[in-house]
């Protein structure tokens, strides 16, 4: 399985994207909560103890949130392909 | 959207894994051995875009923000059962890795966002006539965020009720809090899941028709 080099553009594409995007996410949103936490928040609603403590988190400035966005990103990458391996098939008879 | 531990009431969140094993497992079957293997980069790679763009969150105002679900946006790209696996994957790894969503709610996440999302979003999308399919990328993506959130706002009502009110929230506050912020955060979805595959379109339409497994009623899946 060869990787397309026309797909290495929306990798560069994505990674830009996602450096430039965290900046105005820091500027604009990090403060707030998202519709759900506003909601419980109204609510009176509070999270509970997890029951599994993640090894990691999205981190609470630019730079960690840059490297586990790209962490975050080739981990799903990996599991997708690995994922498609085992339901994929090589054969390609069929019309497309 | 991700619904942390202990918020809801373990018999909704039970519900949740049980409807998300038969998926997934239904989702598995069709597609085992039917996935092709020249699929599998662009999957990776928009897999790991819409994880990155989860992340960003975009205001709406009034102090709320709201993130993008991508669940429609894998649908329309590679087909909903394709696109149901990537999301999955995605919140599967968003609660183990970094924490974000519950894993006792992770199957009422699975259904809130990758069900709902890939598959009445692709249904949507599908059910609209060719000549009008823009406005169906619209529709289709702001209606999955929508549907989704009445869904999460119905599990945090019947969460509130079952419990005499230890977990949940209660419906008067639940559903009209989570659809007037989410009628809000689906516009922002309709408007990037538009702009990507129009863009898409343009740029590299051979990508938007890349073969991905087709749900048909037939005993066989076909390439679609």
């Amino acid at each position: 399985m060869k990787i397309n080099k026309r797909l290495l553009f929306p990798i560069f594409a994505i990674v830009v994207l996602f450096a430039v995007s965290l900046i105005f996410y820091f500027i604009f949103s990090a403060p707030y909560g998202d519709g759900l936490e506003k909601t419980m928040e109204e609510g009176g609603a509070e999270e509970g103890e997890p029951i599994f403590e993640a090894p990691l988190s999205y981190g609470e400035d630019y730079p960690t949130a840059f490297v586990m966005g790209l962490l975050g990103f080739l981990v799903v990458v990996g599991v997708v392909l690995l994922v498609g391996r085992i339901l994929g098939r090589k054969d390609e008879t069929h019309n497309d | 959207m991700h619904i942390p531990d202990g918020l809801m009431h373990p018999l909704i969140s039970l519900v949740g894994w049980i409807i998300a094993i038969i998926v997934i497992a239904l989702s598995v079957r069709i597609l085992n051995k039917k996935l092709p293997y020249r699929a599998l980069p662009l999957m990776a790679i928009i897999g790991g875009g819409i994880f990155v763009a989860q992340m960003i969150n975009f205001p709406i105002g009034a102090g709320t923000t709201g993130h993008l679900v991508g669940a429609t946006l894998a649908a329309i790209l590679l087909g909903p059962l394709s696109g149901f696996v990537i999301i999955v994957t995605i919140l599967i790894i968003q609660a183990l890795l970094f924490g974000d969503g519950g894993i006792t709610a992770l199957g009422l996440n699975i259904f809130n966002m990758a069900f709902i999302g890939c598959f009445l979003g692709w249904s949507v999308y599908k059910a609209v006539p060719e000549k009008y399919k823009k406005y169906g990328i619209l529709l289709a993506s702001w209606l999955t965020v929508f549907v989704g959130s009445f869904a999460c706002a119905a599990e945090l009502a019947g969460s509130f009720a079952i419990s005499g009110g230890a977990y949940g929230i209660t419906g008067v506050i639940a559903f009209p809090s989570m659809l007037i912020y989410h009628s809000l955060i689906g516009i922002g979805e309709a408007v990037i899941t538009f702009g990507v595959v129009s863009y898409i379109s343009k740029v590299s339409p051979d990508l938007i028709h890349v073969p991905t497994v087709a749900i048909r009623p037939r005993k066989e899946a076909v390439l679609e």
